[in-house]
């Protein structure tokens, strides 16, 4: 078994000793430059993009990328089941894959912790209206609601992004509930209860900080689902609707295909795979460097 | 093969399976056809199912008074061995002598009676109703002999009587009912029923008592699996792993690379199912474009038809000019047709007040990728779309409650060779009616009801023209099916897109 | 601790109510029942009488209230698509997706746990390197993908497996993989972060300056307490896998209740929609209620006050 030392650090000023550990942490700066490039692809697609993503070329489809000896440079990752630039899809596709992994766990982090943070820490009623809430939201089939929302409202982006951040708090508010249940418990929150701070300051100054790497570790998680969960969406036709070249809806358009023209879902598989894996990186590396901050 | 090919990297040495898995009863050697289905049937009753598999089913299994002949269209006799119009509302049927059910029942008059008598009466509930609602009553006139009464004259009889009216037995289904027969079918047909799970798996074999000078032959192969897989990949693997012998409506990519590989046999054949766009054209939903006969024929020029049978339609299909497909009865082909003509279109669009275009939503429920080649069609010419992309409940639901201004549906007449089968269900002032054209609903009134084939002839063309004249619907192309199977196995399709396993043989 | 159970289970009553309730509501916006039952040929005559029979114009409460009575003595009604009892139809299915998730969450706990705890005690090794890589996979990988390549490669092109089917064991063996491998990553990386914290407590600290050896500290002391948040997750997750079912069901021609729900939400079945939803709701209550005590069993602080 390995030895766990306390790691007793020299006396530096605060900045610097962050700044030694964001660059010398691998896995951030790993997982920032793919998410860095991510987002400015995404910011520069009209620039880059060689072709009109939505402009279909009926005589040009499945042509495959350049690599194959059927492909050509005019289409460098090939053309789709309607002719469309590959390429220049998976660059629009950048933009709609962000916002949407971002937007849901915005939402859904919020509505999460709130409820789960006051659920752990006022216990009583509180934690039984908000356990109550987390087993009806499970128990609910996400499909069911997207459907019905769907029918009633019809498929856009935003739509989409509503129905999975009001679908995905739940993992937030589980967690974020368990976590809190077990700082409440500790000497240093009784003692600041004792010494008469408000809730308001032991809420922010004992419970968040101390419940945040959790926190980090499931916003990564759930940005990375939320991205994965439209593409499951998409593969049941409730995602994002077409011609929106969404990261997901690309794989599943591509899924007929999958036996003979891999590439159709390889790539835009490969695409997503590295945004959730920089994405977790991130939040990975992010959790190891505020953390031994964050001890008492 | 391509798929080995693919995956030649991963695989270092050779890894035999053991007998570790029995491999389903394989084609050939086990004399067993394994096909695949791509959804769960509510019941293999014939009368209480809608799906195409349902009809194939029921081919192999029951027998009707007549059969029509697949190739050349005829009448021909059954379990009846002749009729004879007794007047215009009343035919009377001879009977075949010496036919038993799969439970060992002696067919008569009094099963053919039971059957018509129980379908007649509404309260029953069989399906689709449009099948059996056109008889009042059968009255048995000797044991071998039946007299059928209809209700008003109905031209399309002999139709249903060779297809979907089939003929039960009463002994057995007035004791076990529609749940009975789904559960343990019994008929006269060329197979018989073994086992039944239902909505996955259905097995088949051959009935070795079936009646000599049968216009469906005799069957060949002795055991058929039917199982019901419904991921298209999935059936794919299942076909190159040796699981699965035979599948069909494989998609036009997919069955241009298996061809391709040649490690197995595939067939392309037409069907009855036309594609066709609906317009809002008298303001049920709303006060829209559609309303304007300018608009309509601005988008019957927008649409390239001929383009998009060749990429994404392939196959055997055409484009068709008029609502109803061409080998129907009264199909009439010589009317008013649109070229593909965006410029027309554009100056149309204007004409009607639309110099820019303008929005409307769209509907769809099958066929994504046409219907998002013909919205690229649209938006040429200025028409941009808000698109709804539905399944087949829904957007049924939709469109007959009149939330639908413009839709792309389809329409396969159930393999029903009549015009009565199509433009008669969306132009007589039903449900899926969004012109209600008195002209129109007047013509296939006469049309339907007629028994003279000439006046029904010239009722019907009314009818089309005027359609296509003020572009109520605009219909598309037709619809073509591939069927891909083992090399081991001597198959062919026919038009009307039911698969007959009794004509198929082992190679 | 009886008091606590009453008040879960009466809890867990309202939470099924609640369920069903807003279901039925949501199923009919998006449908009408009517025309569900009477099948597309139906004419308006024929709907019209299907509403009076049936009652479906009476308002929603009313119906729900009637459809709730019958439920309450077991009658689930008959599915408008298969014309059989809702509750045999969905007793048939669920033994299937039941064997599938329980040799699911099996397997994700396995996988995950071990790695976890492994990744945990050398953090940034090759270990927790590989940990992290897998689990990235397992949510990045669309299930759907990893189904169909799976069969290509073991049932294809190795002929060790079979493609599709619930015939034999062996047909379980790759949905199984592709669900479990879904709800791992999680349920590691949470076990992960779980038992990191843990260890660097002075609570730990103190037990092995007592002299206590690594395994009973690892195990006895540590393992319990990271393990509560992953207790909570693993009963969201095999809850969640109920969903994520239904692309496995449907890619391995499992007909289990997964893809008995799709495709009965697909047809409008009611029913049969709310016969499954009322099912999954109260064994998803009885698995969170147990979650919740074994959780407190584990760590007697949260034993609520």
């Amino acid at each position: 078994m390995p030895e766990i030392n306390d790691k007793t650090l020299e006396s530096q000023t605060k900045s610097s000793v962050f700044r030694r550990r964001v660059f010398g942490h691998q896995g951030v700066i790993i997982g920032a430059a793919i998410v860095l490039a991510a987002v400015l692809i995404a910011l520069s697609a009209p620039l880059i993009a060689p072709h009109d993503p939505y402009s279909q070329d009926l005589l040009n489809r499945l042509v495959p990328p350049v690599w194959d000896s059927r492909g050509s440079w005019e289409h460098i990752l090939g053309t789709d089941h309607l002719g469309r630039d590959y390429l220049s899809r998976l660059i629009y596709g950048a933009r709609i894959s962000l916002l949407i992994g971002v937007g849901a766990a915005l939402i859904s982090g919020l509505i999460g912790t709130v409820l789960g943070v006051a659920a752990g820490y006022f216990g009583g009623r509180v934690d039984m209206v908000v356990t109550f809430m987390i087993t009806v939201r499970l128990s609910m089939p996400v499909v069911l609601v997207a459907l019905a929302v769907v029918a009633i409202v019809g498929g856009s982006l935003q739509v989409v992004i509503m129905v999975l951040g009001f679908l995905l708090w739940d993992r937030f508010a589980v967690v974020m509930r368990s976590s809190t249940l077990q700082i409440r418990s500790m000497d240093y929150v009784a003692a600041a209860q004792a010494v008469g701070c408000s809730t308001t300051r032991i809420l922010t100054t004992e419970i968040m900080p101390n419940v945040v790497n959790n926190l980090i570790v499931i916003a990564t998680l759930e940005i990375a689902h939320a991205i994965i969960l439209e593409a499951a969406l998409s593969f049941l036709g409730l995602g994002v609707q077409p011609p929106l070249p969404s990261w997901g809806l690309m794989v599943s358009e591509g899924k007929d295909m999958m036996l003979f023209e891999p590439w159709l879902i390889t790539i835009p598989g490969v695409a997503l795979f590295l945004l959730v894996l920089a994405i977790n990186l991130l939040g990975d590396g992010a959790r190891d460097i505020t953390a031994p901050e964050n001890r008492n | 093969m391509i798929v080995k090919k693919y995956f030649s990297t991963f695989l270092a040495g050779t890894l035999l399976a053991t007998g570790f898995v029995s491999v389903a009863q394989a084609g050939k050697s086990d004399d067993t056809l394994n096909v695949a289905i791509d959804r769960e049937l509510e019941s293999i009753d014939n009368y209480y199912n809608t799906a195409r598999e349902g009809i194939v089913i029921s081919r192999m299994v029951w027998d009707g008074l007549l059969y029509r002949d697949p190739k050349t269209n005829e009448y021909l006799p059954n379990l009846a061995t002749s009729y004879k119009w007794v007047d215009s509302k009343t035919i009377e049927f001879d009977l075949r002598k010496g036919v038993k059910f799969h439970n060992g029942e002696k067919f008569d008059a009094d099963d053919v009676v039971f059957t018509l008598n129980y379908l007649a009466d509404p309260a029953n509930g069989a399906k689709p109703a449009r099948n059996v609602n056109w008889w009042k009553n059968a009255e048995k006139l000797g044991e071998y002999k039946v007299q059928l009464n209809l209700k008003k004259e109905f031209p399309a009889a002999l139709e249903f009587l060779s297809g979907p009216v089939v003929m039960y037995p009463n002994d057995y289904y007035s004791k076990a009912g529609p749940e009975g027969m789904a559960l343990k079918p019994v008929g006269t047909g060329p197979y018989q029923v073994t086992s039944v799970e239902p909505g996955k798996r259905y097995k088949f074999k051959k009935y070795d008592g079936y009646h000599a000078n049968s216009p469906k032959g005799s069957a060949s192969i002795g055991n058929i699996v039917m199982r019901t897989i419904a991921e298209s990949n999935t059936q794919l693997a299942e076909l190159f792993s040796g699981g699965i012998d035979w599948i069909w409506k494989v998609k036009p990519d997919q069955a241009k690379r298996i061809a391709a590989q040649g490690a197995f046999t595939t067939k392309n054949s037409s069907t009855m199912r036309i594609g066709y766009l609906n317009f809002d054209a008298m303001g049920r939903h709303s006060k829209n474009p559609m309303n304007d006969v300018r608009v309509r024929r601005a988008i019957a020029h927008a649409i390239d038809r001929e383009g998009i049978v060749k990429a994404l339609v392939q196959g055997e299909s055409m484009v068709v000019n008029s609502l109803c497909f061409p080998s129907q009865f009264g199909c009439a082909q010589d009317i008013k047709s649109y070229d593909y003509n965006p410029e027309k279109a554009k100056k149309l669009l204007a004409e009607a007040g639309y110099p820019n275009g303008f929005e409307t939503p769209f509907l769809a429920y099958r066929n994504r990728d046409f219907a998002e080649a013909m919205i690229n069609n649209l938006n040429a010419v200025g028409i941009t779309t808000k698109f709804e992309y539905l399944k087949y409940a829904a957007f049924r639901d939709k469109v007959q409650d009149g939330g639908a201004p413009f839709n792309f549906g389809t329409w396969g007449s159930y393999s029903i060779n009549d015009v009565s089968a199509i433009t008669s269900h969306f132009q007589s002032g039903g449900k899926d009616d969004y012109s209600k054209d008195p002209e129109v609903i007047k013509q296939l009134g006469i049309g339907d009801t007629s028994v003279d084939p000439a006046v029904r002839k010239a009722a019907y063309k009314a009818a089309l023209s005027r359609i296509s004249e003020e572009v109520f619907m605009f219909p598309l192309w037709s619809y073509n099916t591939w069927y891909a199977f083992s090399k081991d196995v001597d198959f062919n399709p026919t038009p009307d897109e039911i698969p007959r396993f009794f004509t198929a043989k082992w190679l | 601790m009886l008091y606590y159970t009453l008040k879960r289970l009466g809890l867990a009553g309202l939470v099924a109510l609640t369920v069903s309730f807003i279901s039925f509501g949501l199923l009919y916006i998006s449908s009408d029942p009517a025309i569900a039952m009477a099948g597309e040929t139906a004419s308006d005559a024929d709907i019209e009488a299907i509403r009076q029979l049936y009652g479906f114009d009476r308002p929603i409460l009313v119906q729900y209230f009637d459809w709730l009575q019958r439920a309450i003595s077991g009658d689930l009604g008959k599915s408008y698509y298969f014309r059989t009892d809702v509750s045999v139809l969905i007793a048939e299915r669920l033994s299937t997706t039941m064997t599938l998730g329980v040799s699911a969450i099996t397997f994700a706990i396995v996988l995950s746990v071990p790695l976890g705890v492994a990744a945990a005690i050398r953090p940034n090794s090759v270990i927790d390197r590989i940990a992290l890589f897998l689990s990235v996979m397992g949510q990045a990988l669309p299930s759907f993908w990893f189904a169909l390549m799976l069969i290509v490669f073991l049932s294809v092109s190795l002929r060790v497996l079979p493609t599709s089917g619930s015939d034999t064991w062996q047909h379980f063996i790759m949905p199984t993989i592709v669900l479990g491998y879904y709800a791992a990553p999680a349920i590691m990386r949470l076990t992960r972060t779980g038992m990191l914290e843990v260890l660097s407590t002075d609570y730990i600290r103190t037990a092995r300056a007592k002299g206590l050896r690594p395994r009973v500290v690892l195990f006895k002391h540590a393992l319990r307490n990271a393990v509560i948040p992953v207790v909570s997750l693993t009963a969201v997750q095999f809850g969640f896998m109920l969903g994520g079912s239904i692309v496995v069901e449907t890619i391995f021609a499992l007909h289990g209740a997964g893809f008995l729900a799709w495709e009965s939400i697909t047809r409008n079945d009611l029913p049969t929609v709310q016969g499954l939803i009322l099912v999954f709701s109260l064994f998803y209550i009885v698995l969170t209620f147990f979650a919740d005590l074994l959780n407190a069993w584990l760590d007697p602080r949260i034993r609520i006050n």
